[in-house]
């Protein structure tokens, strides 16, 4: 009987360099995966948007493709806040997700706009009890890895970018 | 009008919860056969539905379509009903209102419901990782919320800065459910019981949580059998255990839609109950025992407050007061809950069926007196849904 050759491969070979849709911690932002994708080009000129219903006038976060409260389909793109105060705040030293660093600390944020009263923000740009129950945030957005697309033969390249907050010196 | 058929719990069992050296369906097995320990004289082939509750089953054992699975390994040959379902932390107590639906109408006559999940991976990040999956994905997941430690912390700073609840208060919450838990063969952190002195002292896992406010991941399945009243009472001479009411309640997914004033307050808790307990034409006054959902201690005290078992807001010192005791106004968790039994979590709500029927039928190991009405609650990830099933020794008329 053949002795069982002790295999120089640990791991799982297809994923050296390869994209897998099933990891990614990050949205598909480009068009061809979804319709809101206004949301993540407005990310990309430093803007906070989400969509406004122009039959009902509700405001929702995040943007959608029909008015949760009426279920039109003519909505809008309109401005939201940047800033915004701290409620509640929370830093987590062990388990933080792959790809986000210790401590990582998340924060129950409030704007003053009907559509964010409540929001789970994370906080970067701060020393670990730094940030305190009442201070003030500001939106910053920054790039996360791209991804690739395969258009018929070819493959593009898609950046992509993303939003946090960060302490609004006092 | 035809008379209408009453669903009840027969019996149930559980695997081994805990780190696992099992594959999902290993520990189906074991479920299955905990089962049947449970019910004497159970076969696969008395069985026409089965209804898995999983939400791990795809990520971590590669195993989608699990119902087919586990129909394969237990040698069922479902005819009536045969599905996967998700609700996260709820999971089974769904897949109990699904089978209750169809034994009252008629569809089925024995449906197994089972809970599985297989949490544990060869490293531990992914694991973690994996949990991304269960909060909107592209907005909460996407600001680092995973496990669900920092967000009930929160939900505990808020509480304890509306209405003063203490970390002392919180621990009396695991400290009643460790003595309950410590009997549990099956329980994750099984024999062992726990003092307010260790409960304070322990490692900070998410300010102002220590290791034993929350509970751990685990890997376990659960099984039931619901069934028409005919049929239960052909498998098991025990007192029958009716399901009287249902409610399940979502309001939001992504923490933009929270329902609440402040994360301190559970509306869409307090709307589930209020339906589970119309169905049930019961009150809250009426439940003899609980099986509340302790993902955290601040949840169990919360989830007294919305479910009516005391005023909001007065859930600290109600916990510490003993009212959650055996002897007190509420037991509740009296097999340990999901701090000490653990929570794999499409399994947890079917293990706190088991428990409420055993209570129902004078054979639970930490009996309450007289039990007639109990009741199930869970809620779903980062509390985005709860779920409410309420008990009684008697049907609806």
């Amino acid at each position: 009987m053949t002795e069982l050759q002790k295999s120089e491969i640990v791991g799982t070979p297809a994923l050296n360099n390869v994209y897998i849709g099933e990891m990614d911690m990050w949205p598909l932002e480009s068009p061809e995966f979804n319709r809101i994708y206004p949301f993540y080009d407005n990310l990309r000129a430093g803007k906070f948007t989400t969509t406004k219903c122009k039959k009902c006038g509700h405001i929702t976060f995040p943007p959608q493709v029909i008015c949760p409260k009426c279920w039109a389909e003519e909505l809008e793109w309109v401005e939201l806040p940047q800033k915004a105060k701290v409620v509640a705040i929370t830093e987590t030293q062990a388990g933080a997700p792959l790809g986000f660093e210790s401590p990582l600390i998340i924060a129950w944020l409030t704007f003053d706009h009907p559509a964010l009263k409540h929001l789970i923000g994370r906080i970067i740009h701060a020393k670990e009890g730094e940030v305190k129950e009442g201070d003030e945030v500001k939106f910053v957005t920054f790039s996360v890895p791209a991804n690739p697309v395969e258009v018929k033969k070819d493959t593009k390249i898609c950046d992509r970018v993303f939003y946090a907050f960060e302490p609004v010196k006092k | 009008m035809a008379q209408k058929k009453n669903a009840v719990i027969v019996g149930g069992g559980t695997s081994k919860f805990g780190v696992r050296q099992a594959h999902i369906l290993d520990m189906v097995q074991e479920a299955a056969r905990a089962c049947a320990n449970d019910i004497p004289g159970l076969k696969p082939t008395d069985i026409d539905g089965l209804i898995i509750a999983s939400t791990m089953a795809g990520r971590h054992s590669s195993a989608l379509n699990t119902a087919p699975l586990v129909v394969h390994r237990l040698g069922l040959k479902p005819t009536s009903i045969c599905i996967r379902l998700d609700t996260l932390c709820a999971g089974s107590n769904s897949a109990i209102i699904v089978a209750k639906g169809l034994v009252e109408s008629g569809i089925s006559e024995v449906v197994l419901v089972m809970g599985a999940e297989k949490v544990y991976m060869p490293q531990r990040w992914e694991t973690n990782y994996t949990q991304l999956a269960v909060n909107d994905h592209d907005w909460d997941s996407a600001m680092g919320l995973g496990v669900p430690p920092p967000f009930f912390a929160m939900i505990a700073r808020m509480h304890m800065k509306r209405y003063g609840t203490t970390k002392e208060q919180m621990a009396h919450v695991s400290v009643t459910n460790y003595t309950y838990g410590t009997d549990s063969p099956n329980a994750h952190f099984g024999g062992r019981t726990l003092t307010i002195k260790e409960a304070l002292e322990a490692r900070l896992i998410a300010d102002p949580f220590g290791l034993y406010d929350c509970c751990p991941l685990s890997d376990g399945a659960s099984a039931v059998i619901i069934a028409s009243e005919e049929r239960a009472k052909a498998m098991s001479n025990r007192p029958l255990v009716y399901l009287r009411g249902t409610g399940q309640h979502a309001t939001h997914s992504m923490s933009a839609g929270w329902p609440g004033e402040t994360l301190a307050e559970w509306p869409h808790l307090k709307k589930a109950s209020e339906v589970a307990f119309k169905n049930a034409q019961l009150t809250s006054k009426d439940i003899d025992v609980a099986q509340t959902h302790d993902c955290f201690t601040i949840s169990e005290i919360i989830e007294l407050e919305e479910l009516g078992f005391c005023k909001k807001g007065e859930g600290g010192a109600f916990v510490a007061s003993g009212a959650i005791k055996i002897d007190g106004k509420i037991p509740t968790n009296t097999d340990g809950g999901l701090l000490v039994y653990g929570h794999p979590f499409g399994a947890s709500g079917a293990r706190q069926a088991i428990e409420i029927c055993k209570q129902l039928q004078g054979r639970a190991i930490h009996q309450v007196k007289d039990a007639k009405f109990g009741l199930t609650h869970n809620l779903s990830g980062t509390c985005a849904q709860h779920t409410v099933v309420v008990y009684g020794r008697e049907p609806v008329k």
